[in-house]
Formats: structure tokens, sequence, C-alpha cells
């Protein structure tokens, strides 16, 4: 008799609760407010601040030497790009103030070496490097302003990744109609950001390994950062994938890839000039 | 029944039913579809090891490593372990879901690569591990979870076979942490590698494909010819510890210091590069090396 009474009761309180926890979340249509974080810094989903230093386990002998002129047999350089690439004099560079072109947005995080991050402000992660001594800026939320000027780091159009809504029906929702026809979703089928997204444009010329393999002032480059940590050894690692359109000189995107290791502090750190005939 | 076991039970309902209703959704994505590597080829050189964090013994076996042992027959036919099938081409790859053969219920995630097609399940129904005894598999065992968006396995149970396709061990010891993320119509599979046999730390690595649905992933029929191959029946090609003359090449061709050439852990950090300029380099025969065809 008790329990009848107490089931619908109880019932009745999961659903309350399951909404409220749900609309915690993720919010729902019309709940916007609820999700706008402050700030990047406070929707940041992990934590990407810190030291860190590469693991160079790829492309090893592109990355840890200088490769030799023309020796580009992992980047899908166009006839354009293959003639640009031969015409690669790194002592020219050097003289000419152009020794950080292989530092530049497109490559940085391929040169080995160790990387400070840190949040400049609310909306802006900054990342330094040792090696070149070069500063990245991942602005949240900007576009590059119209008057921006091309440099070696470009401008970073920074977001969180990962949330964004399904966007076909599955079986367990998806998007519906709203009363006035848009495509809405409810907040249980949010999904929680989990990676940071970086677009860089407005670039000065580079290159995208040491011995002067070309990328152009038009190219776009697209930076995935995730971190985690392995369950060996418990390290908490970096891994960024690094994608550079450039019809100028590649036939298809290049994809690259770059890890890195936490480290507690800033023991190591090497700072270098930009040099154009050293790996960093 | 006693008025306090009513009770007990009755508190018991309430916490189960709070319990269910503040359960978070479960976050996934869908990583179904084919796959079309964007892969480049590594370690093709016998002797190169490089950012490999490989231990002595690592070395030592991979030193004995011969190419004639690609003809024997019984490993015409072999395939690559899944995470280096994932690595080299030709590595085309199809996601599908897996289903239960009974109640067609969603247990985990399938896995076909194009060269040699080896499968690979991902449990994701919270099934155990199988004993160490085991049989052990080209794609082992792997259970799944999600963190948050990306998809997180486990392979144990892997047949001993290689870390690159020049001979570079990989013991049965291994075990494989799997990273699978989806940013858009790009997917990088990062492989953590844990081998104590034959390895000092874990060997990260990752890869990337691009979401094609047109593609179509071709059979890959395999026959082992009765009439054997160029090795001789009983024959296994090897090099003894110390007589392998073709060891050096890479390093000689590439301008490397041999030790370096040689991996270890010591090797994948940006101060070794002041080292290896104390290191004697052997005399460079050619700067054409890399045009040979890949």
């Amino acid at each position: 008799m008790e329990i009848r009474r107490v089931v619908p009761l109880a019932i009745a309180l999961s659903l309350l609760l399951s909404a409220h926890f749900a609309a915690q979340r993720a919010g729902g249509p019309g709940d916007t407010q609820a999700r706008v974080p402050a700030s990047a810094r406070a929707a940041a989903p992990d934590d990407y601040t810190g030291y860190w230093v590469s693991e160079v386990t790829e492309k090893w002998r592109f990355r840890m030497l200088v490769p030799d002129k023309n020796d580009y047999i992992q980047v899908p350089l166009n006839p354009e790009g293959r003639r640009v690439a031969a015409l690669w004099d790194p002592a020219k560079d050097e003289a000419s103030g152009e020794a950080c072109r292989s530092y530049g947005g497109a490559a940085l995080l391929q040169v080995p070496g160790r990387l400070h991050i840190t949040w400049q402000d609310d909306n802006t992660l900054r990342l330094d490097t040792d090696s070149g001594t070069q500063t990245r800026l991942f602005h949240f939320g900007g576009s590059p302003p119209a008057n921006e000027k091309p440099s070696w780091q470009g401008y970073s159009a920074a977001e969180w990744g990962g949330d964004e809504p399904r966007d076909r029906r599955d079986g367990q929702g998806g998007p519906v109609q709203d009363k006035e026809g848009r495509l809405v979703v409810v907040g249980a089928q949010q999904k929680p950001a989990d990676y940071l997204r970086v677009v860089t444009t407005r670039m000065r010329p580079g290159y995208l390994q040491k011995n002067g393999v070309p990328y152009s002032a038009n190219a776009v480059v697209e930076d995935y950062f995730d971190v985690f940590s392995d369950p060996y050894t418990k390290n908490t690692w970096l891994a960024v994938t690094t994608m550079v359109s450039d019809p100028q000189y590649l036939i298809e995107p290049l994809l690259m890839h770059a890890h890195f290791k936490k480290l507690p502090d800033a023991s190591g750190w090497d700072p270098t000039p930009c040099r154009a005939n050293e790996p960093r | 029944m006693g008025s306090n076991a009513m009770q007990s039970k009755r508190t018991a309902l309430i916490l189960l039913l709070l319990l269910l209703a503040s359960r978070p959704a479960r976050a996934q994505i869908d990583l179904a579809g084919e796959w079309s590597p964007r892969v480049y080829n590594t370690h093709m050189d016998i002797g190169d090891y490089t950012g490999i964090p490989i231990n002595e013994a690592g070395r030592l076996r991979a030193e004995s490593w011969h190419p004639d042992q690609l003809d024997l027959p019984e490993n015409l036919c072999r395939p690559h372990p899944i995470d280096i099938g994932l690595r080299v081409s030709v590595s085309q790859l199809r996601i599908t879901p897996e289903l239960d053969n009974e109640t067609h219920q969603p247990v985990g995630l399938r896995l076909h690569v194009a060269w040699q097609e080896p499968e690979q399940v991902i449990y994701m129904d919270g099934r155990p591990h199988p004993s160490a005894n085991a049989p052990h598999k080209w794609s082992g065992f792997s259970t799944g979870r999600w963190e948050r968006n990306t998809l997180v396995y486990t392979t144990t149970h892997l047949k001993e076979a290689y870390l690159t396709r020049t001979g570079v061990p990989k013991s049965e010891r291994a075990t494989v942490t799997t990273r699978v993320h989806r940013y858009g119509n790009l997917l990088t599979i990062i492989f953590i590698i844990n081998d104590p046999a034959y390895l000092t730390a874990p060997y990260i690595r990752a890869s990337s494909w691009i979401f094609d649905p047109n593609q179509i992933i071709p059979p890959f029929p395999c026959e082992i010819s009765p009439d054997g191959t160029i090795i001789a029946a009983g024959k296994v090609p090897s090099f003894m510890p110390g007589k392998n003359d073709v060891l050096a090449d890479f390093a000689t061709e590439y301008g490397i210091p041999l030790e370096a050439a040689l991996g270890g852990e010591e090797t994948l950090y940006p101060e070794y590069i002041k080292k290896m300029k104390t290191m004697k380099v052997a005399p460079r025969t050619s700067t054409e090396h890399y045009r040979r065809a890949q």
C-alpha cells in the first residue's frame, strides 16, 4: 500500500530532477543565456596551460635534422611547389632577415622544442616557443581585423570544438523544428566541447620543413589540440593535428601531427633565435 | 514483513530512481563510415629506428631482421597487427557498428582496413578482457569507452609482430591504447603503444583520415603459393648479432649519427639535437637516397 504511493512520487521526482540536470548540463531551446560562458577561459574543457616539450616520434629525420634540399617525400607538393622548394638557400634567408620562414604558423609546432601556454586574457590563449622565440595568439570569438598585416604567425581564430549538435535523427532524437521552422536541438542532444580548434590565416610565406618546402601567403592552417593522460605513465600529453591547405603549392591539404609531454616547470627552456639552417 | 524492512526497501527504491535520474547522458559521436587515409609511410629503411623509444633487446631483435623474411611462405599472407595496419598504406578504413548476433543490440564498433583485411572489434558493452592465457590474435582483443567525444580503447592479446615494416619488434606483451578523435570530416587516431619487452617508454604516434562516403575498399585476396617462394624451404633469413652489413646504410645515406638512427628514448627530445653535433657521422655516399620510389 505504502509502496504504491511512493513509486509514482519517486518517478515524478526523478523526471523533474532529470529535466533539471539536463538543463544544467546543456540548456535547452531558449536557454542560450545559461549556456553562454563568461569567457573562453571559463568554458575551457581542458587545461592547456603550462610547459610542454616535443616528443619527436613522427617524421624524425625531417625535424631533428635539416633535410636535404628537395627531400619532400611526405609533402603533396604540386609542380610549382617543387620548383620553389628547389630554390631554397638558407644563407640567403639569413642574410635577408628571412630566417624565421621555417618557424611560421604552419610549421612551428613541428620544430622540436618547448611550449609555454598561458592565458593572455580571458579570451586569448598565448603559445610561446623557445625554438625561434615565437608567439602564437589564439583569439576566441575573433576574426582577423581588416588591416591585419601578414606576420610569421598570422592571425589565429580559436574556438572550443566538439560540441556541435547532432545533425541527423539517429533514433535518439536529433534536431527538431521549432514554431518558426528552425532546427533546434534539445538539451539532451548537446555534446560537451572537448578540443581546441584554431584556424590561422594572414601568414607571411614560409616553410613547411626546414629545407624550404614552401607555403604561401594564402595558406590556411587548421590546428586541433587535445589534452589527455596516458594510462601507462600517467603523463599528460598535448596532441596536435595540423592541416595545411594551400592550393598554390599543394595538390591536397597536408596533415601533420605533433605530440608534447607536460613538464612540471620551465626547466630546459632554451630560447633560440630563428636559424635558417638549424633544426631548431 | 516488518515496517523497518518496508522502510528500507522504499528508501532503496527512491535512491535508485534518483540515481537513474541524475546519470549524465552518454556523450558520443558517429564514427561510422568510410575513411580515406592520409597516411605517410615512415621507417622504410633497414636500420631506421628513429623516434622509437626502443631498448637494447628490441634493438638486438631489429638488427637480426632480414627483408627476405617477407618472402617466407608463412609470411606472404600475414596481416599487420591492427595498430600498424592503420599506420601504413594501404589503409583505407571502414568503421561500422558491431551488433550482437542474437539481440541485434549494439555492442561496439568494427574497424576494417584494406591491406590483408584485418578486422578489429571494439567492445563497448562492459565485457572484460579474456584471461592472459587466451589466444593472441592479429587484431587482439579490444574494449572501449567514450571520454566525452573521444573513443578510447585498449587492445591486449596481440600476436608478436612489428612496430615498423623493417623489423622493429613488438612483443606479445604489448598493449595499445588508442584514441579516436573526430574533427568534423577529419579523423585522427592516436596510438599509445606500451611494450615492456622492447620499449623503455610508451610510443605515441598518430595518423589521420578524411571522411569519404564514396570510398570503395576492394577485396584483398591472398593465397600462399603451393610451389613455395624464392626462399628455400626450412630457411629463415636473418642477420646474426653484429653481422648486419646493411644496418648503417640508412644513417650513412642521410648523414645521421648511427647511434641516433638506432633510436632510444633520449633521441626523442630537442636536447638530443645538441648532442648529435658531438657525434661521429660517417661520410655520406649519396644525397639522393630519398629519391627511391616509396
